[in-house]
């Protein structure tokens, strides 16, 4: 028993350090963007003011313009891509598709330099894209697509696909049937895919950094810009605030989901 | 139907063998729709796969046997001496250097991230999913964000170095950044997440009556660890090596932020020869032995792990 005891203790330390670990670095940066520091890496004392002096930053205000625009488009069309390989690979079997789900693996596994270079060989040697905000869109999808495909898919095996059979044996035709009853079904995956699907697109760096070619700035590059040739407090309120809007997003979201299951724990009661 | 009838009453003479073929014909394409019904849904995401994943790959690959020119353009010659520069003394180094830095990045995450998803699930209590939350919360700001902001705590007027300068336990601000160390702990502090999720999700779904049942068989609390418990968690440290391996193995932000122009990895000599000297050939030698490398651990832990292992932790 005692052993169990010292045990318990060991692993109570090494995550309880992780934790420290893991956050130590947002919440000085989350601090220090309140600091009247000139750098941004000391505490002198609070001050809005980086805040006030973002918003009065064209550049960054741009760079997250387009981001969010970057990000729209990866999301509609991967999840329309997505949601609808997901289905085939889900649905039925063929020759090649072992093969396609492997090489789907590829944009997420393969290092994120390669694929930006390979890209930006592609593009300019080969197919002759002008590098732009054209390029940072394929990019993206690029990897967003298989995203999508694979969050959608492994939630396909919890379906209760036999809602689809009875639809159709009530008399439905196949598109009726589709948007009444299989494309409800597959609505919370494809919300599932877009929730995971944002992150990664909105802060993807390096492939962006390879494609983008001059003057199209997303957030991550102009952070990049900003960040290479000094330190200076307007990281530290951009990073603020990718830190506190996604916490604030998931506290959200899990409020209404536990809400939810209460409610309906309580209704089944 | 239209069209049978319609041929049924012009062409009396050589009506019969006429609709016959037709008919039969009409069937093999409806046949053959059928059986290709699957690709309106996969075809999207298989021609994208192929412009936009596989033709790019290829591209670099055919590029890394090409010569390069003296301008930065490439010589339609065969030859294989932009794979010479693995051998090189720095960039063997360079790679060297990687694939240790990856490999410990991996072995740290494991060692710390075993513990870390056992206490979640074992006295996590009702606190398990709040304190997963905690685990990825930070992974969802952008990296280069998080290793600014890592870097800014080491720095050498930073956070960290105060704080040990005022509890007298060093004399001097140390150096930390720009050394191998400071990469490693980068490289950990970004992927930890990664390795714990796959194994708290494996330790999660263990079944509680084995591990009853091998305590009613005389196992102690170790024994029990090591002879169930650990055997039947390991896909999940495949799964979870991949993830940490394989982002460390490619990257360029860690070394570029953490180690400065003095430690250099992989990624940045790809970005190097790619984007700063404009010689694609090498570049494009340099990128397809580092995929190859990857697609190698891809392969081993598919093999050990099964093919949805991967897919699973989407």
């Amino acid at each position: 028993m005692k052993g169990r005891k010292v045990a318990r203790s060991v692993l109570l330390g090494i995550s309880v350090l992780s934790y420290i670990i893991l956050w130590a670095p947002a919440l000085v940066l989350i601090l220090f963007s309140f600091s009247k520091n000139r750098f941004g890496i000391k505490w002198e004392g609070f001050t809005l003011e980086w805040y006030a002096n973002l918003l009065s930053q064209p550049a960054a205000m741009d760079a997250l313009k387009l981001s969010i625009l970057v990000v729209a488009i990866a999301i509609v069309v991967s999840s329309l891509g997505g949601t609808l390989a997901a289905y085939g690979l889900y649905k039925y079997q063929f020759k090649g598709r072992g093969i396609l789900r492997v090489v789907s693996l590829l944009p997420l596994v393969m290092p994120t330099v390669v694929t930006g270079a390979a890209m930006l060989v592609y593009f300019t040697q080969l197919i002759h894209l002008r590098l732009g905000i054209g390029s940072v869109i394929i990019a993206h999808i690029t990897f967003t697509i298989p995203l999508s495909t694979f969050v959608v898919l492994g939630r396909m095996s919890r379906i209760d696909w036999s809602l689809e059979e009875a639809s159709i044996d009530l008399g439905a035709n196949k598109v009726t049937t589709f948007w009444k009853i299989t494309f409800p079904l597959l609505l919370p995956s494809i919300f599932a895919s877009g929730l995971l699907i944002f992150p990664w697109s909105f802060n993807d760096f390096i492939t962006t950094y390879f494609v983008a070619g001059v003057g199209v700035t997303t957030l991550p590059i102009y952070i990049f810009s900003q960040v290479r040739h000094s330190t200076t407090p307007i990281v530290n309120t951009i990073g603020a605030i990718f830190i506190i809007i996604p916490l604030l997003g998931t506290l959200f979201t899990s409020f209404f989901r536990n809400r939810k299951s209460a409610q309906s724990r309580s209704g089944h009661d | 139907m239209g069209a049978v009838a319609d041929t049924i009453s012009s062409k009396r003479s050589s009506k019969i063998t006429e609709t016959r073929r037709q008919h039969h014909s009409g069937k093999k394409i409806i046949g053959f729709l059928r059986r290709r019904a699957y690709f309106p849904y996969v075809g999207p995401l298989s021609v994208w796969i192929i412009l936009f994943v596989i033709a790019p790959l290829g591209i670099i690959i055919y590029y890394s046997f090409l010569r390069a020119g003296p301008s930065g353009n490439i010589i339609a010659v065969f030859t294989l001496e932009n794979y010479r520069a693995l051998f090189n003394p720095t960039v063997r180094v360079v790679f060297l250097r990687t694939f240790l830095l990856a490999f410990l990045t991996n072995l740290i995450c494991l060692i710390v991230g075993y513990p870390i998803a056992y206490w979640i699930v074992m006295y996590g209590g009702r606190w398990k999913h709040r304190l997963v939350f905690l685990l990825i919360m930070p992974s969802w700001t952008c990296y280069l964000i998080r290793l600014y902001a890592l870097k800014t705590l080491m720095g050498y007027s930073g956070l960290l170095n105060a704080v040990l300068l005022k509890l007298n336990l060093i004399q001097a601000p140390l150096q930390l950044l720009y050394t191998p160390g400071s990469i490693l702990l980068g490289l950990v502090y970004a992927w930890l997440p990664f390795m714990v999720l796959p194994i708290y999700a494996s330790l999660e779904g263990l079944d509680p009556l084995l591990l009853e049942a091998s305590s009613d068989l005389g196992a102690n609390s170790f024994e029990r660890f090591f002879t169930v418990t650990l055997p039947l968690t390991k896909g999940s440290l495949f799964v979870g090596s991949l993830l940490v391996f394989i982002p460390s193995l490619g990257d360029w932000l860690a070394p570029l932020l953490l180690g400065g122009d003095k430690v250099l990895l992989a990624g940045s000599l790809v970005e190097h020869y790619f984007l700063k000297q404009g010689n694609i050939p090498v570049g494009s030698s340099l990128a397809t032995f580092l995929t190859a490398v990857v697609l190698l651990a891809l392969y081993v832990v598919i093999k050990f792990a099964g093919q949805d292992a991967l897919e699973r932790v989407l």
